[in-house]
């Protein structure tokens, strides 16, 4: 009975009561958030800041320092085969296994030449050229299962490697790019929008300059005569048979090198690409055209 | 027919205009319709060579950007020429020289160094054997020396007959004139040691000449 009268009080009272409008409603709770710091006696307290110290104070300590105690990275010995190693080039590996990955799920096309533009492309390899990372070292993890034929460049691979993309009649090639270089490769549609000219890639540094100019290395700037030479001598070495890339169907994709001034392939440095009207623009001036290839 | 007067073209606009009900700044939504967002510009930064390669870059030539701003001007170009002659002064060439004499010399290093090792080792054996010949004759001169001091010391005991505190003076004085002895029967028989080898070398002489005779 009691229940019934409730119910029904309610209800007209539900009736009588203006319908919601934005006048009568009110914010979820929590959802602002003031962003005033409050001042004064009441109003300013701690902040959230807590309780004395370097905490309330807001004067974090620098990293590694302990209030005066010997701090821990200090505290070993002097271990010179670490100097100098925040200056030093990185190269984050990508395994031979998992390019074998990205080529088997179609992420990687291999009907082209692979560079460091259509390995970042498929999503699944990070790097950052402002934390001093230098490319791919693409490393040897998989190597006896991986058959795929491709013409690869990457920026440091090692003997093995450079074996096993050679025995499944690929080609392979290390290069060098500068920071510069790879930021825009890393986001070739950024860079297009920001409506400047192709630069040209720099020169490697003098010690980078020996691993880039080695026919052992495939280095970028070695005499291909030389490189020709190695092939044959590697595959002695690791005992297979060098399948001839003269013979081969691809072969002049197989063949496809960038110019050690040349960013992307098929563009050159000094082109203009504009995404929007779909055209590249290329420079008709003589000092910029001598620029552009020097 | 189409109805292209001037009165029918600013109705068709009005209607566009109430039509648009987004509530958008014009900036906004001309860029949300794909296109570049100022007519006019409207601060500094409008005019710079970056904003319009960037207007450019984005909206293409219907920006009204004309292109010929997207590559760098002379004086940047001789900037940048200067900036590299300094970021970049040694050629590929010179580098590789550099390169491979930095190798030379550190390989050359290693085979002298393996050298002077090899050389070392191959007289290894011989000064380990030197050594320890002379380590054993150190040790048995100590250990005659040791037995010549015992000898005295039992003599002296034997001629005062009893045990005597080594410290005693008595001792003391007999031991020295025990090793004066011993030091003169030892000059003795270097002399005689002498004379004898002198003899022999005499009679030698001797038998010698005799022979030629």
């Amino acid at each position: 009975m009691g229940s019934r009268q409730i119910t029904e009080k309610s209800l007209a009272m539900l009736r009588s009561l203006p319908r919601i409008s934005l006048a009568n409603l009110r914010d979820n709770p929590g959802s602002r958030k003031n962003n005033k710091r409050g001042r004064g006696q009441y109003g300013g307290d701690k902040h959230g800041a807590g309780n004395k110290g370097s905490n309330q104070r807001q004067n974090y300590m620098r990293l590694g320092y302990e209030t005066g105690n010997n701090p821990f990275y200090l505290r070993m010995p002097h271990e010179s085969y670490y100097k100098g190693h925040h200056h030093r080039r990185e190269y984050p590996p990508i395994s031979l296994l998992q390019l074998q990955k990205l080529i088997d799920t179609d992420r990687v096309d291999i009907d082209k030449p692979i560079d460091i533009a259509s390995i970042v492309k498929s999503g699944l390899y990070h790097f950052f050229p402002d934390q001093k990372h230098f490319g791919v070292n693409l490393t040897d993890e998989g190597a006896d299962i991986f058959a795929a034929k491709i013409n690869i460049e990457v920026q440091w691979a090692s003997e093995q490697v450079i074996a096993a993309i050679e025995k499944n009649g690929g080609v392979i090639t290390t290069a060098y790019y500068d920071p510069h270089s790879l930021l825009l490769l890393k986001n070739p549609k950024k860079f297009f929008e920001t409506g400047q000219a192709i630069p040209r890639r720099m020169i490697p540094p003098p010690d980078a300059i020996e691993y880039y100019t080695s026919a052992e290395m495939r280095g970028y700037l070695a005499d291909p005569e030389k490189i020709s030479e190695d092939r044959l001598r590697l595959a002695q070495k690791y005992g297979y048979e060098l399948p001839v890339l003269e013979n081969d169907s691809n072969y002049s994709m197989l063949c496809e090198r960038k110019d050690p001034r040349q960013i992307f392939y098929g563009l050159e440095p000094g082109w203009v690409v504009n995404l929007k009207d779909k055209c590249i623009l290329k420079p008709k001036d003589e000092e910029l055209l001598r620029f552009y290839a020097s | 027919m189409i109805d292209d007067t001037e009165d029918a073209k600013a109705r068709e606009a009005e209607i566009e205009m109430k039509r648009n009900i987004s509530r958008l700044s014009s900036a906004h939504y001309n860029i949300i319709n794909d296109r570049k967002p100022y007519e006019e510009p409207k601060s500094l930064a409008h005019l710079t060579v970056k904003y319009n390669r960037k207007i450019y870059g984005k909206y293409g030539i219907a920006s009204g950007v004309n292109p010929n701003i997207c590559w760098p001007t002379k004086q940047e170009i001789a900037d940048k020429k200067e900036f590299e002659s300094v970021a970049f002064p040694y050629t590929i060439k010179e580098m590789m020289e550099t390169a491979a004499e930095n190798r030379r010399q550190q390989n050359l290093k290693i085979e002298l160094r393996e050298k002077d090792v090899a050389a070392k080792f191959a007289k290894l054996d011989q000064w380990k054997k030197e050594l320890n010949s002379k380590i054993a004759k150190k040790a048995a001169e100590v250990q005659a020396a040791k037995q010549k001091k015992e000898r005295l010391v039992e003599e002296v005991r034997r001629h005062f007959g009893f045990t005597l505190d080594p410290r005693d003076e008595r001792f003391q004085e007999m031991l020295a004139k025990r090793e004066k002895e011993q030091k003169k029967q030892e000059k003795l028989a270097k002399r005689e040691a002498k004379e004898k080898n002198m003899i022999a070398k005499l009679q030698q002489q001797n038998i010698e000449i005799n022979e030629k005779s």
